[in-house]
């Protein structure tokens, strides 16, 4: 041990156990030296044990992604490592790191681009010449890179980098460049370097904006261990806001088309609310990481959901933002009106603002650095807008008449701690009404969400479900409120050791109860619940929403959807859905939009073709060649081949392999986004012309909804609905021609399964009619938890009169990635999973009672062996 | 100077930020900024007092944690800009 490590370990000694100094105890130097190196011994055992069992925790929930635990490993090793590297190299050694971690993210190509961008940047900054002039060549070169983001002119950058790369340097060159103006102490390149490439950056493209001053002066500013013992706590925050987030995800959010009484909208409020726990708790293990190498960072959140006014709030939910603002918008623009002898009141108010509207507009900057949109909402300018009056509101009220302050945790009496609890509980409500506007889709949205929530009255059962939700937040609020809690003091009796015994007990306890061995011996339904906390996926509902294709084009998705953007954000560059392709065509009738005929374009990368028909599939005769029979399949995106070639579909695998038999013709009228009722109009009115011998209708688990809410769209856009039966629904839904698209989707849902039962009896009537033998087909989507049939759906596909095929055990025991079209695609099959669907729809249609009437009696032999 | 900075700096602070605390609990070192007790409204006012009773002038950029988070730092802070003017 080298004599600075000792020197640290005696000062950590010191630290924690107030030991005398060697004069004053007479203990020898060496006993002393001895002491601080099993200290330090212990000190690194404890570290590595807590740091290896949230690698484990980390891998256990696949808490954000694979590469995530990549980083993490080369972080916490990094931290144990650093223990051996003297102090001064040790800021070096973490920026080696950070950029070793952008390297094993993006590969050596793109991470080496991803530095030599920062750098140029950085050296921007440090040019020999005027502050204005670095100012004035940053900017141009910020206009350089938006230009590329904007794919004005092309780069060698792939889509995946502008996140990161955005999020390291948007906000943090401002900082720093506003630091360096005034900065007068020494440079550093390693501080620099690490400022701006910060180890866990990599992984996480929304990042709290650092202080660039904060980050200099908090670096190891007391002993290592405690700044780590710290950030350890914080990533076991961090960790199980991200479980808890998904608790919120899988189980509690619905969508506002659900909201129809008090109940579920009080659900959808709060909901919707806690889905910021997704990024504080990344903040947290981002903050925690950085502190095990000394950063002594602030937290970024404190207890926000615990506000007691709107100021609360904003001094407590993303405190690096709040910073931030105050730094370079708040105090320059109160000095500024000070110095122009504008009152101090109404310098104030003006100063608060400005920090609202710039709010606002850095939030769609930062967008744009995201996503490469820069979206500016009425209800972003609506929320920014009303939290930014109510907070000047409050600051003249704090002005004239202060604020309560405290020093220490004097314990409250029981009526302070009561008003604090009613002003909690009031704060949180209110939040979750001003943040549901904040994600809206639009203002007739948020507005329609609350007239149907409160068209039937309140109910004797909703007021009771509010009270009971009343007496849980009052509840909570007091036991958080800060003189419920006890003293600072009494809360760590042992100090520094015993918060590290309890940390570490508590990450050992999240390890064993997220552990199989663990949660499969209690309750099955929490070993359930257990299971599907363990990985991150898509909720039902944004699953339905993604494959109807309903978010391309929604800003919120893009904002608030963090899930959904992921997957968004893996998609190459000029991936644009079908319609923007030019594929399909808006048309006035109840199909809304259809194939445009003869068609030859590159979509998902493989050419599109249609024939002159429209239809994805060779040109055929409407007239049945003399001895020839015919199949037409009738399916959405998935069936018409979205990412595959016309040829590889399955509709094309099962035509070869009957056409082995002779005289068989599969015409694909699928379309992408169609829906059942959309399949009845085009067999109607198209596929009964080709006189098929059978149809086969594709279904999915969303068949019901993605029925009504097309509805919902006709009925919006004012289109003549050509079925008696379904005008019927919609009278008796109370939805009218033109009504909002929300509010009739709203109306219509607790019709979907009627609505998609009728639209199957309709279709298997027709076929009958027809002399054509209808087939239903369940197809999975390509995702684990998605992969059984909906029972009511196949019954009523049956009671219809389909011959149902229930393919949920397709991909049983398969890679069900594999036979992805993109790692991002859930719903598109790729041509393995379209030659698996062919197959074994042509062994299945090769027996049974349709063998005969499609005249393939006993031909099912050669499909031996297949899956 | 150095006594009656701090102490006129924590007197303010206690009348004005903290009425009814202990003044013991108030040290040199209890963290201001950092520790909830200046919030924005609170530090400006801070600034405004500092500006007219040690007849300084603080520039925005030194309204911060580095400057105000402690007396020790503020009566650093006096102790600076009073020789700088």
């Amino acid at each position: 041990m080298n004599t600075q490590t000792s020197q640290q370990g005696t000062a950590l000694i010191a630290s924690d156990t107030a030991v005398s100094t060697p004069s004053e105890a007479g203990i020898p130097r060496q006993w002393l030296g001895m002491f601080a190196e099993v200290h330090q011994a212990r000190r690194a055992l404890v570290l590595a044990v807590q740091l290896g069992l949230l690698a484990l925790i980390v891998r256990q929930f696949r808490i954000e992604s694979t590469a995530f635990l990549q980083v993490c490993l080369l972080a916490f090793g990094g931290a144990l490592l650093q223990e051996a590297i003297p102090r001064p190299h040790r800021l070096s050694f973490f920026a080696l790191l950070s950029l070793a971690s952008i390297a094993l993210v993006f590969g050596l190509r793109q991470g080496a681009l991803i530095v030599a961008s920062g750098l140029a940047l950085i050296g921007i900054c440090h040019l020999p010449a005027a502050f204005r002039v670095r100012v004035l060549v940053l900017a141009l070169a910020a206009g350089v890179l938006a230009a590329l983001r904007l794919d004005w002119i092309s780069g060698p950058w792939s889509r995946a980098v502008w996140p990161i790369l955005g999020s390291m340097f948007m906000f943090r060159l401002i900082v720093y460049m506003y630091d360096l103006r005034h900065e007068t102490g020494p440079k550093s390149l390693a501080r620099t370097t690490s400022y701006f490439f910060l180890l866990p950056n990599v992984c996480f493209p929304m990042f709290p904006v650092v202080d660039y001053k904060t980050f200099k002066r908090t670096y190891c500013d007391v002993e290592l261990d405690r700044i780590q013992q710290v950030g350890i706590q914080w990533i076991l925050r961090g960790v199980i806001q991200l479980i808890l987030y998904r608790v919120v995800y899988y189980y509690l959010t619905m969508s506002p088309a659900d909201v129809t009484n008090p109940g579920d909208l009080g659900r959808f409020l709060v909901a919707n609310y806690l889905l910021y726990l997704r990024i504080s708790g990344q903040f947290h293990v981002i903050v925690g990481i950085l502190r095990l190498f000394g950063f002594n960072l602030p937290e970024t959140h404190h207890r926000y959901l615990l506000a007691s006014s709107i100021n609360d709030f904003w001094r407590r939910i993303n405190i690096y933002w709040k910073d931030f603002m105050m730094k370079l918008f708040y105090y320059p623009s109160f000095f500024a009106l000070r110095k122009r002898r504008v009152s101090e009141r109404a310098s104030l108010v003006i100063a608060t603002l400005v920090v609202f509207v710039a709010t606002w507009l850095l939030h769609s900057y930062q967008w744009f650095w995201l996503r490469g949109s820069f979206p500016l909402t009425w209800p972003d300018a609506l929320f920014w807008g009303i939290l930014g009056l109510l907070v000047v509101a409050n600051t003249l009220h704090e002005s004239s008449r202060g604020r309560a302050r405290r020093l220490g945790n004097r314990k409250l009496t029981v009526s302070e701690m009561s008003g604090v609890a009613l002003r909690t509980a009031l704060t949180f409500c209110f939040i979750c009404v001003l943040w549901s506007l904040w994600t809206a889709e639009s203002v007739s949205q948020w507005f329609s969400l609350w007239t149907s929530a409160f068209e039937n009255g309140i109910t004797a059962q909703t007021w009771h479900a509010l009270s009971v939700g009343a007496a849980a937040a009052g509840v909570t609020a007091i036991g958080a409120s800060p003189g419920a809690r006890k003293p600072q003091q009494s809360r760590a009796p042992g100090g520094l050791m015993n918060r590290t015994f309890v940390t570490t007990a508590a990450i050992a306890a999240l390890f064993l109860v997220g552990h199989p061995r663990v949660y499969t011996r209690l309750d099955a339904r929490l070993a359930t619940v257990m299971d599907s906390l363990r990985e991150q996926k898509l909720n039902r509902q944004d699953a339905a929403m993604l494959e109807a294709g309903y978010y391309e084009n929604l800003l919120s998705v893009e904002r608030f959807n963090s899930q959904l953007w992921e997957l968004y954000s893996k998609r190459p560059a000029g991936d644009a859905n079908l319609r923007d392709s030019g594929g399909m065509r808006q048309i006035p009738t109840f199909l809304v939009e259809e194939l445009i005929p003869s068609l030859d374009i590159t979509f998902k990368g493989v050419p599109f073709q249609t024939n002159s028909a429209g239809m994805r599939d060779d040109e055929y005769t409407l007239d049945k060649p003399a001895g020839t029979r015919r199949i037409v399949v009738l399916g959405p995106s998935d069936a018409m081949g979205t990412g595959v070639l016309a040829s590889e579909t399955f509709a094309s695998v099962l035509e070869r392999r009957l056409g082995a038999h002779g005289g068989y013709e599969v015409l694909n009228l699928s379309t992408s986004n169609y829906t059942p009722p959309q399949h009845l109009w085009l067999l109607e009115h198209r596929g009964f012309a080709y006189s098929p011998d059978a149809v086969v209708l594709v279904g999915h688990d969303d068949d019901a909804d993605r029925a009504s809410r097309h509805l919902a769209t006709v009925m919006s856009r004012s289109i003549e609905v050509p079925y008696q039966e379904l005008r019927e629904f919609a009278e008796r839904a109370g939805v009218t021609a033109g009504m909002p698209e929300s509010e009739a989707r709203r109306r219509l849902k607790p019709y979907s399964d009627e609505i998609v039962a009728w639209t199957y009896r309709r279709i298997a009537d027709l076929c009958r009619e027809r002399g054509a033998t209808p087939v239903w087909v369940f197809l999975p989507f390509l995702v684990e938890d998605r992969q059984q049939v909906d029972e009511a759906l196949k019954q009523h596909a049956a009671s219809a009169g389909f011959m149902t095929l229930d393919y949920s055990g397709l991909y049983r025991g398969k890679d069900i990635r594999s036979f992805r079209v993109a790692e991002y695609d859930l719903h598109h099959p790729n041509v393995a999973g379209h030659t698996l669907i062919g197959e074994r729809l042509f062994r299945d249609l090769s027996s049974g009672v349709i063998s005969s009437r499609l005249g393939l009696d006993g031909r099912n032999d050669s499909t031996k062996g297949l899956p | 100077m150095t006594k009656d900075t701090l102490g006129t700096v924590k007197e303010f602070i206690l009348a004005e930020f903290l009425p009814g605390e202990d003044p013991n609990a108030l040290t040199s070192s209890t963290p201001l900024i950092t520790g909830g007790i200046l919030d924005s409204i609170a530090t400006l006012k801070l600034v405004g007092f500092l500006e007219e009773t040690f007849r300084i002038q603080l520039e925005p950029h030194e309204v911060d944690a580095d400057n105000l988070d402690t007396l020790a730092a503020i009566e650093r802070l006096v102790a600076r800009k009073g020789r700088a003017t």
